[in-house]
């Protein structure tokens, strides 16, 4: 049913090897509809990252199919919205010009946008990530939750067809996590791209994701893909607090203890 | 505040050279011979040169100062973006520069002199001789200490490798590049010295020279004096740049 259905990210048999052999990412395959938002949850050394750097065009081999609408992810029609975990921005330029930047190269015609146009959208950007007045700053003058708003700014400024995040949220202190996933999620809500987004937190992935997928160590096994739709058609202020929440918790806990 | 620090330091810097002239005016003081002459008779032989002299003397040195170090600072990049973005090419230009770094190029002078002439030439080529391994070496480090985590998102949205040198490659280098010249400049003066005292009739190595062979000592030192106040210049030059590129760090 699946060779129909071309609908969004399918990842068919991927599976990657370092060059000693060694299987950095096990046989996976997995279908994410367009306009989906799955969370990605595992061990260190699960093959996490891997995965999105695949996706991303960022690992010089790989096993297997990456599709988007049945054609190559690497395609010049798929652009891939990447927010690192250590942000990726460029020191040397200013927050503006590091949007700016990846805005130029993402879309080269411009879509007959001039340079005024392309400011107004910078600035609509960084108001929607609360961070308007930091447009002239550098990054390294920045702290790690400005920087990564940042990043999530680029990423949603360029129109991707897909977003990647890379645990986004992981350097963050609680309160500053909590504060950018509510962030995140509205902007995603507005802007829905296909997305995958990669994190160690269980709280995160039953927050953001309407599917979890847990990567089990050992590169043996395929991943559990937990359905996460209850939870996350809640209202996110309201997650914490239900029962859903808890049960999932539990259930995600359980194949924790059990193959981790 | 800020006006006041900046007048606090230019205060400190008058000081030091006031300072430096009176220590010169006691060496003068204690010495009373010829060969060191005092403060005041040097500055006044420094306005007696006529502004077209000076202007000629000191637009030679620059023009091959200014023709030696872009000639290096264009090699250089080149052969350093190489080694720093290619391991292969590393793999061939390494021992090319391992072997030939230790090399004083200031005793390949003659072999310059012998194979280009006593003309422009060979002096330009000179200061490009000196300056362009530790140019090399130092754009290489720099450009291998991009971490290449920094490519990975113009990587992703598909830039062209020509984006990823103008955008991360060279600005991530620009700040090594620029203390590479700041360290080879003073060197790349030391030779333009040496270069100007054969075969050439203008520049501020063969001024020095000559008044030192007519025994004007007042000229001989007014002569370095000048040639410092170019390299001083210079320096400021350089500082410049790196406050106009090197903002983002502080």
């Amino acid at each position: 049913m699946s060779s129909l259905k071309n609908n969004g990210l399918r990842i068919n048999q991927l599976h990657v090897a370092y060059q000693n052999g060694q299987l950095a990412l096990g046989e996976m395959s997995l279908t994410l509809p367009e306009h989906g938002i799955y969370t990605v949850i595992g061990p260190s050394g699960s093959g996490k990252s891997t995965l999105l750097r695949a996706i991303a065009g960022l690992l010089p081999g790989y096993e297997g199919e990456l599709l988007f609408n049945g054609r190559s992810v690497h395609d010049k029609d798929t652009l891939i919205g990447l927010v690192p975990q250590n942000y990726g921005l460029l020191p040397w330029k200013t927050v503006k010009d590091n949007i700016g930047i990846a805005m130029r190269i993402a879309r080269p015609d411009g879509a007959g946008r001039g340079r005024r146009e392309q400011d107004r959208q910078i600035m609509h950007w960084l108001e929607s990530m609360g961070i308007a007045q930091l447009a002239g700053r550098f990054p390294l003058s920045l702290s790690g939750g400005q920087q990564q708003r940042v990043a999530i700014a680029r990423a949603f400024a360029i129109l991707p067809t897909l977003l990647l995040l890379d645990e986004p949220f992981s350097a963050l202190d609680a309160i500053t996590r909590e504060g950018l996933q509510q962030i995140f999620i509205d902007n995603w809500q507005a802007h829905p791209a296909t997305t995958l987004f990669v994190t160690h937190d269980v709280e995160e992935a039953i927050l953001l994701g309407q599917k979890i997928i847990i990567m089990l160590p050992g590169q043996q096994e395929p991943p559990e893909i937990l359905d996460n739709a209850t939870v996350f058609a809640m209202k996110h202020s309201q997650k914490r607090e239900s029962d859903e929440y808890f049960e999932q918790t539990k259930r995600i806990r359980k194949v924790m203890m059990e193959k981790w | 505040m800020v006006k006041r620090r900046h007048f606090i330091h230019l205060l400190r810097l008058l000081l030091v050279f006031a300072g430096m002239n009176a220590l010169w005016y006691v060496a003068y003081l204690l010495m009373n011979h010829a060969i060191l002459p005092s403060p005041g008779a040097v500055y006044k032989a420094m306005f007696q040169l006529g502004a077209h002299d000076v202007a000629l003397n000191v637009g030679y040195s620059l023009m091959r100062i200014t023709e030696g170090v872009l000639l290096a600072l264009l090699l250089g990049l080149l052969a350093g973006l190489l080694m720093g973005r290619s391991p292969f090419w590393n793999r061939i230009l390494d021992p090319v520069v391992y072997l030939t770094y230790p090399i004083p190029k200031i005793a390949l002078l003659p072999v310059v002199m012998l194979f280009f002439g006593l003309g422009e030439t060979s002096k330009v080529l000179m200061i490009m001789l000196i300056l362009l391994f530790q140019v090399i070496i130092s754009v290489r480090d720099g450009v291998k200490a991009i971490p290449e985590s920094t490519y990975d998102v113009l990587t992703s949205i598909g830039a062209s490798t020509m984006q990823k040198f103008w955008n991360v490659t060279l600005p991530g280098a620009l700040s090594v590049i620029l203390s590479t010249i700041r360290i080879s400049l003073g060197t790349a003066i030391s030779v333009l010295f040496f270069t100007e005292i054969y075969g050439t009739e203008h520049g501020m190595g063969f001024f020095i020279m000559d008044a030192w062979l007519r025994l004007d000592y007042p000229e001989m030192y007014a002569g370095i004096m000048l040639f410092s106040l170019v390299g001083f210049v210079l320096f400021l030059l350089v500082d410049v740049l790196d406050y106009r590129f090197m903002k983002w760090r502080r």
